[in-house]
């Protein structure tokens, strides 16, 4: 460990050694040390020039040809021009998007709120309540989607609870377009908050105690106190979060794709930006769904740059 | 709980990120003495703050105990209406699974995914993550920020040019270095596209950073080179952060979908999350046998979780907010 490279007494030896060294001269350490700097970031840097620079350049390529399998003939901007007028792609997978979106936002954000607010308290298990709230956030996508399904299925727990609570019905709720996508915001907005309810708390913590004392000395109660103090003094929390959030939201794929199948079923219903690009993609018009992805790249682009433009200087979201 | 686990660290460990979920960091003052009425307030408070605790906990574990149940379950069990438990304990499910669907092949396709990935995240992530906090290069901030400008691709821009990439680009390019025939669209294809994450070799330098430099200078003295000044300086002081990359690569890879859902077509090399999705369209109503495929998949991550809590909530923390 940490300590035998100082506490051994070698230290004294190591100096003189240094100052013999010395004559080595600074021009030839240092240009030694960008080579080792060079070599030593190359594999990484190869790495994302080869799997992420490359691949939006190389998109764009794509975008602009009729490719099916293969390259095809070059169509220009044929595939963005067919996109704009695509019914499949705005009405269903945009429409649906947006609607996920903007439902699915607010609901992460309010439940993770109130979660981290409760956790934060000085309270018993909060050990064990802020691990019970993110856990679900962990766990296989596909796994969780596995068992709503099977909660959420015609003879599932839920109808079983509301039969209980009188009203006997039998949706399988996955399988009904009118149902199909609230389901899914139902579900996400649950597995997610656990995400929001930790950054939230990263943010809670931030907020200096003086700020509550003054509040409490005041006679505040804690009703007050949050609305009036924690509310607005979380102001960069909420939207940092709400920036991650959406920009989570947009990219929605793994549970359309497991409900809905490649084509959203049912009825296009839990149809997705993502999952119609992947739709294009492996229905062999990779042209097109490179055209898909750029549009959305963009569209991410555009949120994340809002963030950084009224966010400041945060390094890395 | 997770805290005293630890193994014993410097103190560096006060790097924001990984110290940000010490117990006790509570927001607020919670005794307010000497304010009449309050204590009473106080108490009800507490009161309606637990019983909301443990009902939104147990909405939390429903779906998984539900599901833990139903595993246990014969089929005939899960249409004869609600109970709490099994009726007939058996686990005739866990045995389809394995021996009947398959999925013990994926499991082990899951393994190794998971395990490849996170390997060489640690290896490329530190390596690259000494370089960019330690070592001196013309260049470095603009390649730094180009690794982060990397966060920001999201994976579906990637699908086409990479699917494309691996189908008709690498098979030819390994095939003038001798590898003839290669293909991509396998288990090889889902670990090289996620060798390294621009997350994770963040995280490796933000950690490198707050690691003072006197031992380096130390090692530096005794005539160490750099990749030794590496391997044995840094490396053995950057456990906390090895152990937040590991933790959450492994968990990320584990549970992937779209990297195998788009690169893997044989039904040999399915991973767990993929087998689910298949398993579930084709046979809908074998409970059983889907709740237990189900708790395969998660039980691995729950074990990490349960052990390496604080690593977790470190990395989302590293992933976010700063400061």
């Amino acid at each position: 460990m940490p300590g035998e490279w100082v506490d051994d007494g070698r230290a004294d030896v190591a100096v003189a050694v240094a100052k013999k060294r010395k004559v080595r001269g600074l021009g030839s350490e240092r240009l030694r040390e960008a080579l080792v700097g060079y070599g030593f970031i190359a594999l990484p840097m190869s790495f994302f020039l080869l799997f992420f620079i490359f691949p939006i350049g190389y998109a764009a390529y794509i975008s602009r040809y009729d490719w099916g399998i293969f390259r095809g003939p070059f169509v220009g901007f044929d595939n963005y021009r067919q996109l704009y007028h695509d019914s499949v792609f705005w009405q269903h997978a945009v429409r649906n998007t947006l609607v996920y979106t903007v439902t699915v936002v607010p609901l992460q954000m309010a439940i993770g709120l109130s979660l981290a607010v409760v956790v934060n308290n000085a309270i018993r298990f909060r050990t064990f309540f802020r691990a019970a709230f993110y856990f679900p956030a962990l766990a296989s996508s596909a796994a969780i989607v596995a068992i709503a399904t099977y909660i959420l299925a015609s003879d599932g727990l839920l109808n079983s609870f509301f039969g209980v609570l009188g009203y006997d019905h039998r949706y399988a709720w996955f399988s009904r377009t009118d149902t199909a996508l609230p389901s899914i915001i139902g579900l996400n907005a649950w597995t997610t908050c656990g995400t929001m309810m930790l950054f939230y708390l990263a943010s809670l913590q931030s907020i200096s105690t003086e700020v509550y004392e003054a509040a409490a000395i005041d006679g505040a109660g804690a009703w007050r106190t949050f609305w009036k103090i924690t509310f607005p003094l979380l102001k960069p929390g909420h939207f940092f979060v709400a920036v991650v959030s959406i920009i989570g939201a947009l990219q929605m794929f793994d549970q359309s794709f497991i409900v809905g199948g490649t084509s959203g079923g049912p009825n296009y219903s839990t149809m997705t930006v993502v999952l119609y690009l992947y739709n294009r993609a492996f229905s062999a018009h990779f042209g097109y769904a490179a055209a898909v992805g750029l549009v959305l790249f963009v569209f991410i682009f555009t949120v994340t740059l809002i963030q950084r433009l009224l966010f400041g200087k945060a390094e890395v979201a | 709980m997770a805290d005293e686990r630890l193994p014993t660290t410097p103190q560096v460990l006060a790097v924001g990120e990984l110290t940000l979920e010490a117990e006790g960091v509570g927001g607020r003052p919670a005794d307010a003495e000497g304010i009449p009425g309050r204590e009473r307030a106080d108490r009800i408070r507490t009161v309606v703050t637990y019983a909301v605790m443990f009902t939104v906990a147990a909405l939390f574990f429903i779906p998984f105990l539900w599901s833990l149940s139903t595993s246990f379950r014969t089929i005939a069990d899960t249409v004869q209406g609600f109970s709490l438990l099994p009726r007939h304990w058996t686990t005739a499910g866990y045995h389809d699974v394995f021996y009947k669907y398959h999925f013990g092949r994926y499991t082990i396709n899951s393994a190794v995914i998971a395990v490849a990935i996170t390997v060489s995240n640690l290896f490329l992530a530190s390596i690259g993550g000494y370089a960019f906090a330690r070592l001196k290069f013309p260049g470095r901030e603009v390649l730094f920020m180009l690794v982060l400008g990397t966060l920001m691709i999201p994976d579906q821009l990637r699908l086409v040019p990479i699917y494309q990439m691996l189908v008709n680009m690498l098979p030819s390019w390994v095939g003038h270095l001798g590898w003839q025939n290669a293909t991509f669209t396998n288990r090889n294809g889902v670990i090289l596209i996620n060798l390294v994450s621009a997350a994770s070799l963040f995280l490796m330098r933000q950690y490198f950073l707050t690691i003072p430099r006197d031992l380096e200078e130390a090692a530096k003295l005794d005539g160490a080179g750099y990749f030794k000044t590496y391997r044995r300086v840094m490396l053995p002081l950057a456990g906390p952060a090895l152990a937040a990359v590991c933790i959450l690569t492994f968990q990320g890879s584990w549970n992937g979908l779209f990297w195998p859902a788009v690169l893997l077509q044989e039904e040999s090399q399915r991973t767990i999350p993929l087998g689910l999705v298949y398993f579930q369209t084709i046979y809908t109503t074998l409970w059983p046998q889907l709740m237990a495929a189900s708790v395969v998949a998660i039980l691995p991550v729950l074990v990490l979780f349960v052990l390496f809590q604080r690593y977790f909530v470190a990395g989302v923390a590293a992933s976010g907010v700063k400061g």
